[in-house]
């Protein structure tokens, strides 16, 4: 029951993405990648994702 | 677009150049009057790369102000070694500048007078000390008041002046033993904003190492934040930031590192009561 108003996005629509969408998908996917435990936030501002910010954290004992 | 990866690669670029300071191995222990051995540090080994800002985070007793004095040269490792530039630390030197809770300025000089002194220690010319200790206290806001004389000043505005004193000398790093415990919370944040220009201008070629017990000023201030355990102090976790600067407290991605650490700390005092309660 997809609304018209809600963007639905299934697997299959990820090459309907815009340029900029599939820049900041494949980044937070490079961060993803390289840490185990941590946090990854997207900054948006007037509906474009401005920052990519990340915390990891390590267990050392 | 700055992404916490480029912030990470800069970092690492940084790291490049290896590590300014280093404790191997460190322990350090002391014998009460009583005869009793206490171990305030227990086995601990981190670094700390150039250009870095890192804090040192833990329960009062945990060692942490040991290890920043053994690093200032003021104290000596049991044994293990502490090294800056890869070499070990025979004792306090002009590239270690050392901010105290407590700003240790000459009462009987003016503020102006207190930078310029120790300009001296540091080889810089008679003629050349005026014109760069003005510099200093312009940069942490304090120019108006160069002829002012301590005792006029407010506890935040001489911890301005101590850490002028501190950055005029041009130090490699920096280690700050709770800097900023003694002051209220509004001269807390305006010198923590302060901290935060003054080493992103430094662009890299400073080193910052924080003694804190607050959470919130370690997560909004560091690179890194590296937790201790209760005494005998042991590293527990380590968090690692990657959000450009100037960085608020109201951040998501701080209030978030804020409340892991809390979780953490607080799992470690809990454990800590339940053995005190034999359970």
């Amino acid at each position: 029951m997809a609304n018209e108003a809600e963007p639905t996005t299934s697997p299959a629509d990820l090459a309907a993405l815009s340029p900029e969408e599939q820049e900041v998908l494949a980044k937070v996917a490079e961060i993803v990648r390289k840490i185990n435990y941590g946090t990854v936030v997207l900054v948006i501002q007037d509906g474009k994702v401005v920052q990519i910010e990340m915390a990891e954290k390590f267990r050392l004992r | 677009m700055s992404t916490a990866r480029d912030l990470v690669d800069l970092a690492d670029a940084r790291g490049r150049a290896g590590a300014k300071l280093a404790v191997r191995d460190l322990v350090k222990t002391r014998t009460s009057t009583s005869g009793h051995t206490l171990t305030a540090v227990d086995h601990v080994s981190f670094e700390v790369r150039a250009g870095e800002f890192v804090s040192l985070l833990g329960p009062s007793g945990c060692g942490k102000t040991t290890i920043l004095n053994i690093l200032a040269g003021l104290d000596a490792p049991t044994s293990g070694r502490a090294l800056v530039d890869g070499r070990p630390i025979q004792g306090p030197g002009p590239d270690r500048a050392v901010l105290f809770q407590e700003p240790a300025l000459f009462p009987w000089l003016s503020v102006l007078a207190n930078v310029e002194f120790a300009l001296r220690f540091v080889d810089v010319p008679q003629a050349d000390r005026r014109g760069r200790a003005m510099k200093w206290l312009e940069n942490v806001r304090l120019d108006h008041l160069a002829h002012a004389h301590p005792h006029e000043l407010s506890a935040g505005q001489r911890q301005r002046v101590a850490l002028a004193r501190a950055l005029a000398c041009d130090p490699d790093v920096l280690l700050a033993d709770e800097p900023f415990g003694a002051l209220d919370a509004q001269a807390r944040e305006l010198l923590q904003n302060e901290l935060q220009r003054v080493w992103v201008e430094s662009d890299g070629t400073k080193t910052f190492l924080f003694v804190t017990h607050n959470v919130r000023e370690a997560a909004l201030l560091s690179d890194r934040v590296i937790v201790m355990t209760r005494a005998p102090g042991r590293l527990l976790e380590e968090q690692r930031i990657g959000a450009p600067r100037p960085r608020d407290l109201d951040d998501v991605l701080v209030q978030r590192v804020v409340s892991e650490i809390h979780a953490s700390l607080m799992k470690e005092v809990d454990e800590d009561v339940s053995r005190e309660m034999g359970r």
